[in-house]
């Protein structure tokens, strides 16, 4: 008789001990597997000898934005040179007016006017979320958001200030987007000029761009389109360089 | 009252490790990066590979418009190379804007089955990557601001319907682009996986004629300074 009342309330407590201790546990598992997994993808990202790998590129971008800024300078001496012909009459006069007009046509002088502003940024998230693919902004969201603006009539586009003309691309390696050729990270400022109005109605219509509105519902991307009243396009940079076609 | 007291070590002892643990996780989960160090190896050879190109393309007009330059300006009295300057410049932006017929060589990506227009614009971008010059679809020139919509029986591309049998064909380097869009896991590999019923034939030409596009209009965009 006394040894079961003794026993009744020990069994209750190791009982309610193992319960109080399951629960830490769990939680101390979950942490432990989590943690593994964690570490093991950091280690496989983070190879060493990607350093020298990464110094070149970021090199090579440097050279790159050097390069783009002597020819912009050697376009404009050249241009100075055009404009003083345009004013004589004659064959070198009518040259250089049509030269003027397909530096517009073709993307070379920069231009502004009202448009829109089309913001693009991966969801803040931590580097193991759920669907990560979903989360952020990849080469073919900037290609299909400047499909929709070149629908809706945009003039001009310019991607972080890239302008698109009739050879840009905006390319994926890994998980690093270059557009012309250029390394860019997120955000993505999309800038277009065009008559407001239209771009506003295609971009609110919710069949266009679908994947990237819903994304953004339920993944947190980051998408936001707004009005501007003067939106400044930059001229191209990069090279020309027609050494394959030539007019018929 | 012993077995209590051990009771209650043992759960500080659970929530200090737990603590622990907390913290050293929460330090690991920092945010998703896009810093070039957490690329690969091989991603990384690819975009020094792509910079390379450009740069050198770059390079190579640099030396093209300071020869120009040194021709126009040390013949400002002579207006023969100063005009034969302005043909070569004409002629480059003729092929730039679109606004010409051009001729040269190239690719021709031929497409028999379903498509769409997501894929005819990635397609179309993949191309341009390759530095083409100028693109046509089924005998149509691609315009700089060419946009893709989709249609039940094809793909629109600026308001027209095209249909398949798709006939893409790229001015350009028929070498670098022909490699671009048939490596392995590139652009047509994964059309073929994606595209089971579709046939993707690439072959190089080595002319192909294309014709001019159409006027583009500036009525919002003026010229800034």
């Amino acid at each position: 008789m006394n040894a079961s009342t003794i026993a009744r309330p020990f069994r209750q407590l190791t009982w309610r001990h193992s319960l109080a201790l399951f629960l830490p546990a769990l939680l101390f598992g979950y942490l432990v597997a989590n943690q593994a997994i964690t570490q093991s993808e950091r280690s496989a990202l983070a190879v060493r000898y990607n350093a020298p790998l990464v110094d070149a590129a970021n090199a090579l971008q440097k050279e790159q934005n050097d390069l783009k800024t002597q020819l912009a300078d050697l376009r404009t001496k050249l241009d100075a040179i055009q404009q003083a012909g345009a004013t004589q009459s004659g064959i070198a006069g009518d040259l250089s007016r049509q030269i003027q007009d397909l530096q517009t046509r073709s993307g070379l002088s920069a231009v502004s006017g009202e448009g829109v502003m089309v913001t693009l940024d991966d969801a803040r998230l931590p580097a193991n979320a759920n669907n990560l693919e979903k989360s952020i902004c990849h080469n073919t969201d900037i290609t299909d958001i400047v499909n929709t603006g070149w629908r809706a009539g945009a003039e001009a586009i310019a991607v972080n200030g890239e302008r698109m003309v009739g050879t840009s691309s905006a390319y994926c390696v890994g998980s690093t987007i270059m557009v012309n050729g250029t390394l860019m990270s997120p955000p993505f400022s999309i800038a277009m000029i065009g008559v407001q109005g239209q771009l506003m109605s295609l971009f609110d219509d919710p069949r266009e761009l679908a994947d990237i509105k819903s994304r953004s519902q339920a993944n947190g991307l980051i998408f936001q389109v707004s009005r501007q009243r003067d939106v400044r396009v930059p001229g191209y940079t990069g090279s020309l360089g027609a050494r394959y076609a030539v007019p018929r | 009252m012993r077995k209590s007291r051990f009771g209650i070590v043992a759960i500080t002892m659970v929530a200090l490790l737990l603590g622990v643990l907390a913290v050293t996780q929460y330090r690991a989960q920092d945010v998703f990066s896009r810093s070039l160090t957490a690329e690969n190896a091989s991603s990384l050879t690819t975009l020094i590979a792509q910079i390379s190109d450009r740069n050198s393309s770059l390079r190579d007009e640099i030396l093209a418009l300071q020869l120009r330059l040194d021709a126009a300006q040390g013949a400002s009295q002579s207006s023969e190379i100063t005009l034969r300057e302005l043909r070569d410049q004409y002629q480059q932006l003729q092929v730039a804007a679109a606004v010409t017929p051009v001729s040269g060589p190239g690719v021709e990506v031929r497409i028999e089955g379903p498509f769409d227009d997501r894929a005819m614009s990635d397609l179309v971008n993949e191309i341009r990557n390759a530095g083409a010059e100028a693109i046509g679809i089924n005998g149509s020139r691609v315009a700089p601001r060419a946009w893709f919509s989709s249609s039940g029986t094809g793909v629109v591309v600026d308001g027209t319907l095209m249909t398949s049998p798709y006939r893409v064909q790229a001015i350009g380097s028929p070498d670098t682009i022909s490699v671009a869009l048939t490596r392995t896991g590139g652009i047509v590999s994964q059309f073929g996986l994606i595209y089971g019923r579709t046939r993707f034939t690439v072959a190089q030409q080595k002319l192909i004629d294309l014709p001019a596009a159409a006027n583009v209009e500036f009525r919002v965009a003026k010229p800034a300074h």
